[in-house]
């Protein structure tokens, strides 16, 4: 079945990742007629799979003086425009005995001449300011570092991009760019949900795909010079620090911990992989086992904190185009206009970069589509804040000062997930601030919420967007009362249970690396709740 | 302390065998460090569900198929018939009301509204004959208004196919108003405690009864009767219409019901009941487990004549997996698994999983191996006993109840 | 074999974080039954652990309407110290300070020794109508609680004038912590303890000094005051138990489950030195028997039907069985083994206005059972327990010491070592 829609965009971005939702979102605030398009849900690319590191820009400052600058000039923009999105936690240079002491000062030095203020400071200090550090640090830094969540962050990029006019399209991916001899003018998409394919136009099409900007351009016919790095990880059960730990020495394996939310995360490993394996993210026995031994010597807690779950994502690095062999790997920002590459008007390709440079990213291809298509206004995204991160709102501020609230927790919760959005939460009705997720404190009303306003297509969405079954249990008990919610609002009670399967099998591919301790014991006593009295399979229809 | 026999476990297999054993004069304890697996029971003992990929409709008959490590196959298929009589009657005696037998599997409804083959299921829930077809027409699911843990779409999705036509409504009560204000607290045992007071149910069953008005059969959450053992049956004097309770999330109502009455009949033939107390380790000598450490108890040492090791499986930690092995975390008893943890696991979740196959390795008189050599005076029972995996099977009760009184007959040999 | 073998590498040992979310604690939480202001067990212990690790500010001030009764922890299956997690966010969270209110309940000795000097006035005092209505509006202790009354002459000064000196002529010894309520309220427990001692042929001697066990200020918050009572505790067992090798026994359970227990979990005071000779009496008998080292002989017109409550600590403890083992062996003894559930005092709990109710809900199935039990009384070895069954039924409540002291054949049994 083909349906060609008529209406002619004057930009469609394909990629709902932070890159992706930023440009839409930088898009629609000057006025452009937009189309997202993502093939399965928001950050579900390398944005959902990453460190969550509101990098200062440190860690780059010794090798890469223009990516650390860049870091840290927009770590001090999100700060202000997406401050429900991050925690400003500060973050900590570790050097431990085998480490080398003189590295620090030659760090110290890259810093600021990057602009990254640094703070040395007394191992002992160190050790006050952040009790899990290893207790044998011989130098300590601080830095401006924080945490990002990935999820709020694209979310609320493609909220206000929508906000703005922008149409969006999850579940859509792009099967092939549609051209005009040498001018691209539009993608062919296919509906996972629907199961059929449709044609959209627009003037330019900007691929902002990520890894998969491989395979986007070659639709488009012409070759991106990508390197796939794996990256792998390890969330633990709650957070353990409160700073960011770091090791002062050039960047390796496993010497960053993080601290997000009600967890923290170890990472990364680093190593490349054939394109073909994009697709394919497994954590392998070694992976984990070297990001624990590496771990430990950050944080010795480490080696008795549950683990929650492994998982890895792919970072999108682009060789130079005089460099087939991918010796000179960039990790800025690569923005390529096809036209002056390739001859190719109508096509570009925005990709490279970090998270936290999502926004220096969209402004600058945004810069370029409007150049395109002649308009002249100005980027505003480094000044208006994403929505959630408004001068928050009073009443929320009062929530956890109640002395007796026994919603305290979902309250404090939504508010910290949604910012000064989670007004719009019903709360304080019997009928809504029920607990549908006990682990992270998701209520009815959120669970609501998110499912009326915020794009959700089935369970793992509503992870995304909420925290449901992100917590100790995995979902044990919340999935099926979300499922069931979640029933409610599509009246497809088949399609729910086959969602709620795919669910669990998510859960279950982050926990089986790692599933031993407590998580082999939680595994068993879900797998007999789902499998044994309710009689779940994995296809029910 | 002395005692003739000691069980360390106090789940379904702790208490059956300690039962058997007290029945018999036995002076007994157990030992438990929690609560169990009972506490999650949907309300039926599976015997043999399934075997070799096949639904089994003679569980008896089904049973020769399994592979010669499997429990049953251990324990001897000439003594699994008249032990499964004998579980019937002990459970009988104690004061559970079951229905079903041995050699044909009956089915009860899940609440995602299938059919599943099963053994002996408590007189609250209904057992049907058929998979395959629905004895009613047009059926009511009732909900608490707030309770988040029963799935009516689910049902009413599963009913379909045998061609009933299904009504969701909900009830409010105002009994449930002050458990509904506090937010994670609407839940089926704090809703089962307001039935317990009595109070509840005449006007609950009064508001079903207009409820049900045009229906064939009600359909509710199993929240009935979690101390109080009478109220299921009051429940279905006074409505109308045939009752069909279904499971919600666990903790399961029926299943602590269950748990207490077993705990209660071994009491009152005598046994020694120690809960919220870990065994620590044993103290051997030639072969023999003299006596056993406690948490609780310290210097005061634990002798009997024979001990009985009923701990359960991972959940309950009877064994205990870490990153690079598997152990029985009291007395280090051999283990029938894998070290290497890359062979626990398959990746597709509802594949059988190798890990739920795991236990302690006996020998052929179920009596723990350590070593190599079995300990002469600690028997095996129940899940922490590995060559199964009684979720894929729908075995996990019978195996429980089956080796432990096996287990307690080679005691009183 | 031994557990360490196994050193089970990454594996956590942050105990919230064994919970596996089975929810079976709330099924047994006392106060989540009868109060819904409560989170219960799991939201409060496991669940808000991680999320005030987070952040401080999720703790919630109603942590406080935790009875401390460790039935969470009792039922567990995964081992949460779910009732140690509650406590120690308080100490560590709560920004509400003590009421003089509480202060008054915490300090059990210091008012103890004010109103035991001035005995008979207190007593009359307290049962005035005037004060007492002062006491619930100003004080918020509510009116109908009935204060235990106090002794003229306290434990420690009858045992100076009156017992002492005959303790010498034993040849094995012990050291008593007897608690406040035995030395201020009801030094008679006391007394029979050293009864059922000495027939035992143990000489029974008082710690150099003792102070409050301090669970009362513990469960009120004033944490720096416990643990300074709680280091001298330890130092004071240290002189009996390490230097001169005498246990130390006693008759509260609430004491002796706060010094082994809450010691090290909540107050950080170590104690592994003095922890396994620290015990109750009714324990340190059983032992003896036992390892048949001892005989009791009991008197043969000692006829009586007892139902046995079991307190939360003993609960916790795993102790009652020596109580209930001991009682069962006097021959004219009927036990009923009542079904272990919490009376709803939990120490000063209870004596608090705003608990008054919750308490007595929470009692209400035990004070059901004692009233359909037709016992003539009701044995506990708790003190606390034993003034919420006097208030709450008709029943009266006796120590397992204190009946055995009266079923006791003193001279028959000390025949028995003697010769
Ligand atoms: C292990 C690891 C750790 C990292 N840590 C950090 C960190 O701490 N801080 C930081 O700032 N950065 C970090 N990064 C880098 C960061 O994650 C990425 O640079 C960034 O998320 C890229 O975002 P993106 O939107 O460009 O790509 P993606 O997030 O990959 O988005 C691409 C999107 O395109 C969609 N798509 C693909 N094909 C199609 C199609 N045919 N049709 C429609 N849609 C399609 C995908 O589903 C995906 O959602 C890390 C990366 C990795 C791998
Ligand atoms: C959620 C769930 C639902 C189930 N539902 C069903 C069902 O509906 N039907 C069915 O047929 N089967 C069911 N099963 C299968 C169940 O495992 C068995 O049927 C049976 O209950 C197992 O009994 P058990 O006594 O062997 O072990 P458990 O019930 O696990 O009991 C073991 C006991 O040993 C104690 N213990 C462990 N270590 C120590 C120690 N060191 N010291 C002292 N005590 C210790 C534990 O605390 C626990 O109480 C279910 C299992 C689970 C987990
Ligand atoms: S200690 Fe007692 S009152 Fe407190 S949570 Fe546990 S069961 Fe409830
Ligand atoms: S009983 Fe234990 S494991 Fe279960 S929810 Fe409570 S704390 Fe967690």
């Amino acid at each position: 079945m083909n349906k060609n829609r008529s209406k002619e965009y004057d930009v469609i971005i394909i990629g709902g990742g932070a890159t992706g939702a930023g440009t839409a979102r930088d898009c629609a605030m000057r006025g452009l007629s937009v189309l997202l398009v993502e093939r399965h849900d928001f950050a579900t690319g390398a944005t959902g799979r990453n460190h969550g590191l509101l990098h200062s820009g440190a860690r780059y400052a010794v090798t890469d003086h223009e990516s650390a600058a860049e870091c840290i000039e927009e770590n001090m923009i999100l700060r202000k425009i997406a401050n429900h999105c991050i925690e400003e936690n500060n973050g900590l240079f570790l050097t431990l005995p085998e480490d080398d002491i003189a590295f620090q000062s030659q760090f110290v030095d890259a810093c600021s001449s990057a602009g990254i203020s640094t703070e040395i400071i007394d191992p002992k200090l160190a050790l006050r300011m952040e009790p899990s550090a290893n207790p044998d640090i011989i130098g300590a830094v601080k830095v401006p570092d924080g945490s990002v969540d990935p999820f709020r962050l694209t979310m609320s990029n493609a909220l206000d991009a929508k906000l703005k006019g922008a149409d969006i399209l999850t579940q859509h991916e792009v099967v092939d760019i549609l051209k005009d001899q040498d001018r691209v003018n539009g993608v062919e998409l296919f509906d996972h949900e629907k199961k059929e394919k449709a044609k959209y136009y627009g003037k330019i099409v900007c691929n902002a795909a990520g890894i998969w900007g491989h395979n986007i351009a070659r639709f488009a016919g012409v070759n991106i010079n990508m390197f796939p790095a794996k990256g792998s990880l390890l969330i633990f059960g709650h957070r353990v620090n409160k700073m960011v730990l770091n090791r002062c020495r050039k960047p390796a394996n496993a010497d960053i911990l993080v601290p997000g939310d009600t967890i923290c995360l170890i990472g990364t490993t680093s190593e490349r992989i054939p394109i073909e394996e994009i697709d394919n993210m497994y954590v392998s026995k070694d992976d984990v086992d070297v990001l624990i031994r590496e771990g430990v010597k950050l944080s010795p807690s480490l080696a008795t904190t549950r683990i929650l779950r492994a998982y890895a994502g792919v970072r999108p690095l682009v060789a130079a185009d005089d460099d087939p062999s991918g010796r000179s790997i960039s990790r800025g920002i690569v923005l390529m206009d096809h036209k002056e590459r390739d001859g190719l008007e109508g096509f570009i390709t925005i990709t490279g970069g970090k998270l936290m440079t999502y926004r220096l990213m969209a402004e600058e291809a945004t810069d370029l589509i409007c150049k395109k298509l002649d308009v002249d206004k100005k980027c505003e995204t480094a000044n208006i804040p994403l929505p959630g991160s408004e001068k928050s709102d009073e009443t929320l501020n009062n929530v956890s000062q109640k002395v007796y609230s026994i919603n305290g927790i979902t309250q404090k919760s939504a508010k910290d997930r949604h910012g000064s959005l989670a007004h719009k939460i019903a709360q304080g009705d019997e009928n809504e601030d029920s607990m549908v997720c006990e682990c992270e404190g998701v209520s009815i009303g959120e669970v609501k919420y998110a499912i009326n306003e915020l794009h959700v297509n089935n369970l793992i969405d509503l992870r995304r967007r909420t925290r449901v079954g992100m917590g100790t249990c995995q979902g044990e008990l919340c999935a099926c009362r979300a499922a069931g919610l979640l029933c409610e609002s599509m009246e497809e009670p088949g399609k729910a249970k086959d969602d709620l399967a795919n669910f669990l099998q998510e859960r279950w591919k982050g926990m089986s690396p790692i599933a031993w301790g407590e998580t082999i014991n939680e595994i068993q006593f879900t797998s007999w709740i789902y499998e044994g009295i309710y009689g779940l399979k994995p296809d029910n229809n | 302390m002395k005692f003739d026999n000691i069980i360390i476990g106090g789940g379904l297999s702790g208490l059956t065998c300690g039962i058997k054993l007290a029945e018999q004069g036995k002076k007994c304890a157990i030992v438990s460090s929690g609560q169990s697996a009972i506490h999650f029971f949907s309300g039926s003992f599976d015997l043999l569900g399934k075997a070799n990929g096949e639904e089994v409709t003679n569980p008896l008959e089904s049973m020769k198929s399994l592979p010669e490590n499997h429990p049953y196959k251990r324990v001897g298929l000439d003594k699994i018939e008249r032990l499964t009589n004998d579980a019937l009657h002990l459970l009988v005696r104690s004061g559970l009301n079951l229905n079903g037998q041995a050699d044909r599997n009956h089915y009860t409804l899940t609440p995602m509204g299938v059919m599943k083959p099963t053994w002996l299921t408590l007189s609250d829930f209904t057992s049907f004959d058929q998979k395959d077809s629905f004895p009613w027409k047009k059926a009511v699911i009732l909900n608490f208004s707030g309770f988040l843990d029963f799935h009516t779409l689910f049902i009413k999705d599963g009913l379909k196919k045998f061609d009933v036509h299904a009504q969701i409504k909900t009830v409010s009560m105002k009994q449930f108003d002050a458990i509904r204000k506090n937010p994670s607290e609407m839940r089926s045992t704090n809703i089962a405690k307001e039935f317990d007071k009595e109070n509840a149910i005449e006007e609950f069953a009064q508001k079903a009864n207009v409820l049900s008005d045009g229906f064939d059969v009600v359909i509710l959450p199993a929240v009935f009767g979690l101390f109080n053992k009478t109220i299921a049956d009051k429940l279905k004097e006074k409505i109308e219409k045939p009752v069909l309770l279904l499971p919600a999330i666990p903790p399961s109502v029926p299943g602590i019901r269950t748990q207490i009455t077993l705990r209660e009949r071994f009491q009152e033939l005598g046994g020694t009941y120690l809960l919220g107390d870990n065994v620590e380790e044993g103290v051997f000598e030639n072969g023999r487990l003299l006596e056993i450490r406690t948490n609780n108890h310290g210097d005061i040492k634990f002798e009997a004549d024979q001990f009985i090791l009923a701990s359960g499986s991972f959940y309950s930690k009877g064994i205990v997996a870490t990153h690079d092995k598997l152990y029985e975390p009291i007395f280090g008893l051999d283990i029938d698994g894998d070290s290497n943890r890359e062979k626990w696991f398959d990746e597709k979740i509802f594949n059988d999983q190798a890990f739920m196959h795991y236990g302690v390795k006996t020998d052929q008189k179920f009596r723990a191996l350590m070593n190599g050599e079995p300990v002469e005076n600690l028997y095996v029972a129940g899940s922490v006993l590995g060559g199964a995996n009684p979720l894929k099977e729908g075995s996990g009760a019978g195996i429980s109840l089956l080796t432990s009184l096996h287990a307690a007959e080679q005691i009183l040999k | 074999m031994k557990k360490e073998i196994f050193e089970p590498y990454n594996v956590s040992d942050n105990n919230f974080e064994q919970c596996v979310k089975c929810t079976i604690c709330t099924v047994y939480c006392p106060v989540l039954e009868v109060n819904p202001d409560y989170p219960g067990p799991k939201q409060s212990g496991p669940d808000g652990e991680r999320m005030r690790l987070k952040d401080p500010e999720f703790y919630d001030e109603a942590l406080k309407l935790c009875l401390n009764c460790k039935r969470c922890e009792v039922a567990c299956p995964s081992g949460v110290k779910i009732g140690d997690i509650i406590q120690s966010a308080r100490i560590k969270y709560s920004k509400s300070k003590p009421k003089l209110r509480d202060m008054i309940l915490a300090n059990t000795d210091i008012v103890g020794t004010m109103a035991s000097t001035f005995a008979p006035i207190v007593n009359t005092a307290v049962a005035l109508k005037p004060v007492r209505k002062v006491m619930d509006s100003v004080l918020k202790i509510d009116h109908h609680r009935m204060f235990p009354k106090y002794t003229g002459l306290r434990f420690e000064t009858w045992y100076r004038r009156y017992a002492e000196k005959k303790q010498q002529e034993f040849k094995k010894h012990v050291s008593y912590f007897h608690g406040c309520y035995v030395n201020y309220n009801f030094p008679q427990q006391g007394k029979d303890l050293i009864k059922v001692m000495n027939a035992a042929g143990y000489g029974v001697h008082l710690l150099e000094k003792e102070k409050c066990c301090g669970v009362a200020l513990i469960s009120n918050g004033l944490i720096k005051q416990a643990t300074k009572q709680a280091k001298h505790n330890v130092e004071a067992f240290k002189k009996s138990i390490v230097d001169k090798k005498m246990p130390v026994i006693s008759t509260s359970s609430t004491c002796i489950f706060t010094i082994r227990d809450e010691y090290p979990h909540l107050l950080g005071v170590k104690n592994e030195e003095i922890r396994n000779d620290s015990e109750l009496a009714t324990r340190f008998l059983f032992r003896l028997i036992d390892e048949g080292k001892l005989n009791l002989v009991f008197k043969k017109n000692y006829k009586k039907r007892i139902a046995y409550h079991t307190p939360c600590h003993m609960e916790k403890l795993g102790w009652s069985i020596y109580s209930t083992s001991l009682l069962k062996m006097i021959p004219g003894v009927e036990l009923v083994q009542l079904e272990s559930q919490c009376c709803g005092i939990a120490g000063t709990y209870g004596f608090k206005k705003e608990n008054y109710q919750t308490s007595q809900e929470v009692g209400k199935p035990l004070f059901d059972q004692i009233e359909n039990s037709k016992v003539d009384f009701v044995a506990t070895d708790c003190e606390t327990c034993k003034w919420q069954i006097e208030m709450s039924t008709s029943s009266k409540v006796q120590h397992p010491i204190s009946i055995l002291a009266e079923a006791i054949d003193v001279e028959s049994t000390m025949k028995l070592w003697q010769k």
